[in-house]
């Protein structure tokens, strides 16, 4: 998708216009494994933590799937280690995420109609990954939209639960995902991202300023990267 | 019930309620003017500013990592290349210095 040389299941249906909810759902999921192997190495050292905590396969897949936020699972859980109340593990997990609010507020035009139990479901599918990479595959001129959230958010949802059940059970095979470089997945990943959505120096400003208050604010107060 | 168990209790119930409030949030507010200008402004400035969190607390390696990626993106606009690209020079960076 990214590349236009690659097999790309939207530029290969492009010249027919609005894709198909199922070939929409397939483009999310084939266009998202890159950023999936991102996750598999979240997940695993997710697993560890969770080891750590005393948690089993059953705790951590059953997290994995129902909370669906990886940040806030690493610093709720690993607030838990550290000796701190279930309470303040909760609020420390919490605080990481009132962006997905805005980033579901963003959706209301591709949700809006839709029967309720594909609005709950497309809503907890929402992750920084698929809900940017479905915004940059639009920047492209793709007419994607719901079932490409979707589709993207299923490989990830699997690939977490997956990863995160391989990281308790084999705890101490694994390497550190920092010691082999995997820590910075997600960084360049939203690197390549934020250039797919570049439309123009109007961006400019607004990306600047968001850039300077969230680094200051990190830089004031100690905050946890999400 | 465990500690562990009621962590997770809380962090599927708050979790989902952001994500549904958002969309509740989204549904009620006008969709003209300035309401749609900032939520096609949204995605690119939430990236920028996880992006800023997440530099700010690195280091240089990270940096120079980060501006070769950049680099790669804006040549290839592509994701896995940048992906490749971006942790090959972060873990040759981080031995180097």
């Amino acid at each position: 998708m990214f590349d236009m040389q690659m097999e790309s299941p939207v530029a290969t249906v492009e010249s027919l216009g609005r894709l198909s909810p199922w070939q929409e759902f397939r483009a999310g999921f084939l266009d998202i494994i890159p950023l999936a192997f991102g996750a598999a190495f979240y997940g695993a050292a997710f697993g560890l933590l969770a080891a750590q905590a005393g948690m089993g396969e059953m705790q951590t897949s059953v997290m994995g799937a129902f909370v669906f936020a990886g940040s806030s699972q690493i610093v709720g859980v690993e607030r838990l280690v550290s000796g701190a109340s279930v309470i303040a593990a909760l609020m420390a997990g919490l605080a990481l995420n009132p962006r997905i609010l805005l980033m579901t507020a963003s959706l209301r035009d591709d949700l809006k109609g839709r029967p309720v139990w594909q609005i709950l479901l497309g809503v907890h599918l929402t992750s920084d990954e698929n809900w940017a990479l479905m915004h940059a595959t639009r920047a492209k001129g793709h007419a994607v939209g719901y079932w490409y959230l979707v589709g993207g958010g299923a490989l990830l949802l699997s690939v977490w639960v997956a990863a995160t059940v391989f990281g308790v059970s084999f705890s101490k095979l694994l390497p550190a995902p920092r010691s082999i470089g995997m820590d910075f997945a997600f960084t360049v990943a939203f690197i390549a991202i934020l250039c797919n959505l570049w439309r123009g120096t109007g961006d400019l400003l607004p990306w600047m300023v968001s850039l300077g208050c969230a680094g200051t604010l990190a830089l004031l107060v100690p905050i946890e990267a999400s | 019930m465990t500690d562990q168990w009621w962590l997770i209790l809380g962090l599927t119930l708050g979790t989902f309620s952001i994500r549904l409030g958002g969309y509740v949030l989204g549904a009620r507010l006008p969709s003209t003017g300035v309401w749609t200008r900032a939520f096609s402004a949204l995605p690119g400035c939430l990236i920028a500013a996880l992006l800023a969190v997440i530099l700010v607390q690195e280091n240089m390696s990270e940096w120079i990592a980060a501006a070769i990626a950049l680099a790669v993106a804006m040549l290839t606009r592509n994701l896995p290349l940048t992906m490749i690209a971006g942790i090959m020079a972060v873990r040759v960076l981080r031995v180097s210095t």
